[in-house]
């Protein structure tokens, strides 16, 4: 085949009509993606709504990346909010099939500024786990006198046992994003406070 | 386009050919997104508009793409009306864009799009497609809507987020819930459409085997002679009818 009989083959208008068509989407999307975007601050903003049904003023919290790392997982982002509360987005691993639940924690502070315990567990995300519809976030502020010293929760070892219903392995991952939010608040955020 | 065909397309795609009910096709959004009437709702018009879309756009370029990469195109195509809509919940109906959750991107490959874009829109004019469009995607909002509105009521005690009362049952949020309400809706939906058609099918049989009044025919007929001949004819548009 020369050049001149691939110019005017099937397969040549085939590539050309292909390329059109992903160069026009392509342009598009490219468009529609600047004027559609979300910022962060409008992201962590609906969070804050999720949490408590209105917006509030934020302050972004920066901490090393081994600070944000535990055995429970880790953590993406903290905020300190305007009631003086910590918001902190943390990722649990360990579940069905390996899955991971990403949660919105608010960690009280009591008068004193010391960690007070869990105000409100809200998910964010999950991956291959199918009953997280379940939880609702009182599940964990109704231990929060036992979450003292090196007490995290667990699904069936030592510790306090939240399980929710028909979802064990999910829980499991669930509380593994729960503890590694109080470890960081015992360990770090709370510790830094006072230092 | 006629009256005649937009109410063909109509019956088509809500009824006859409705892709949930009757050709049980995106069984898995319909399965996992019926927990609510609302998740239905949004799924349903979410589908609908990137069906109208997709289909007007590739009637419009069917004589353009080769028939060699006619799928390669429609996908880019659907792709792009998908991520659009993805883009667009997420600015203004951020609720809804997390409760569809994966599924809104996996629209990509429903197969309901594809089917309508291979079958019907890469085939027919651009009025057409879209009318087509328009009804395939309200069949599947309606069924979706039904099936999560059973499930809602049943396994929340709600109807659109509203509370009816205490009484509820889990069993129908859960997946095992939602292949029991689904196989209900077919067989309830198939059965009475069986039945609907049925009786205008031998509606029609009725009209067409009438004897029609024959104005030459001598009066001194003989009446066994013209019962044989209406028998005859009946026997006719019968074995007719069966061929």
């Amino acid at each position: 085949m020369t050049v001149k009989q691939f110019f005017k083959s099937q397969a040549f208008k085939c590539i050309i009509v292909l390329l059109v068509i992903a160069l026009i989407a392509g342009g598009l999307l490219a468009i529609l993606n600047d004027v559609l975007a979300v910022s962060d601050e409008e992201r962590t903003m609906r969070a804050i709504e999720k949490v408590y049904g209105q917006k509030m003023k934020y302050e972004d919290m920066e901490f090393s990346a081994e600070e944000l790392t535990n055995d429970y997982g880790s953590i993406s982002k903290v905020y300190l909010l305007e009631n003086g509360n910590y918001l902190v987005q943390s990722t649990g691993g360990n579940g069905y099939k390996g899955g991971t639940i990403t949660v919105w924690v608010v960690l009280k502070a009591d008068a004193d500024g010391n960690f007070g315990g869990i105000e409100k567990v809200v998910l964010e995300s999950y991956e291959k786990q199918t009953l997280m519809s379940k939880l609702t976030y009182d599940v964990y502020s109704a231990h929060n006198d036992e979450v003292t010293g090196d007490v995290y929760f667990t699904t069936g070892g030592d510790g306090i046992k939240v399980v929710v219903s028909g979802a064990t392995y999910s829980t499991n991952a669930l509380n593994n994003a729960v503890d590694c939010a109080l470890k960081f608040a015992k360990d770090k955020l709370f510790a830094k406070e006072v230092a | 386009m006629t009256g005649k065909r937009f109410k063909t397309i109509a019956f088509d795609g809500l009824l006859k050919n409705n892709p949930t009910l009757r050709l049980v096709l995106g069984t898995c959004p319909t399965l996992a997104l019926s927990t609510a009437a609302f998740n239905g709702i949004g799924m349903g018009l979410a589908v609908t508009f990137i069906l109208i879309c997709s289909n007007v756009l590739i009637s419009l370029l069917r004589k353009t793409i080769p028939n060699a990469v006619r799928i390669p195109a429609f996908v880019i195509i659907i792709a792009t009306f998908v991520t659009i809509v993805r883009m667009v919940l997420d600015k203004f109906i951020p609720s809804l864009y997390d409760s569809m959750g994966v599924y809104l991107p996996l629209i990509v490959v429903n197969c309901i799009i594809l089917g309508r874009a291979e079958s019907f829109a890469s085939k027919n004019k651009v009025l057409d497609s879209a009318c087509d469009g328009l009804f395939t995607g309200l069949g599947f909002t309606c069924a979706l809507t039904l099936i999560g509105a059973v499930r809602e009521i049943l396994g929340a005690g709600a109807i659109f987020g509203y509370t009816l009362w205490d009484f509820k049952i889990e069993f129908f949020t859960s997946s095992a819930g939602a292949f029991f309400v689904y196989g209900l809706a077919i067989a309830i939906f198939n059965a009475v459409y069986s039945r609907i058609e049925n009786i205008r099918r031998s509606k029609t049989f009725d009209l067409r085997i009438m004897p029609k009044p024959d104005v030459s025919a001598p009066d001194n007929l003989d009446p066994e002679a013209s019962e044989t001949a209406q028998a005859n004819t009946t026997a006719d548009v019968a074995a007719k009818e069966v061929k």
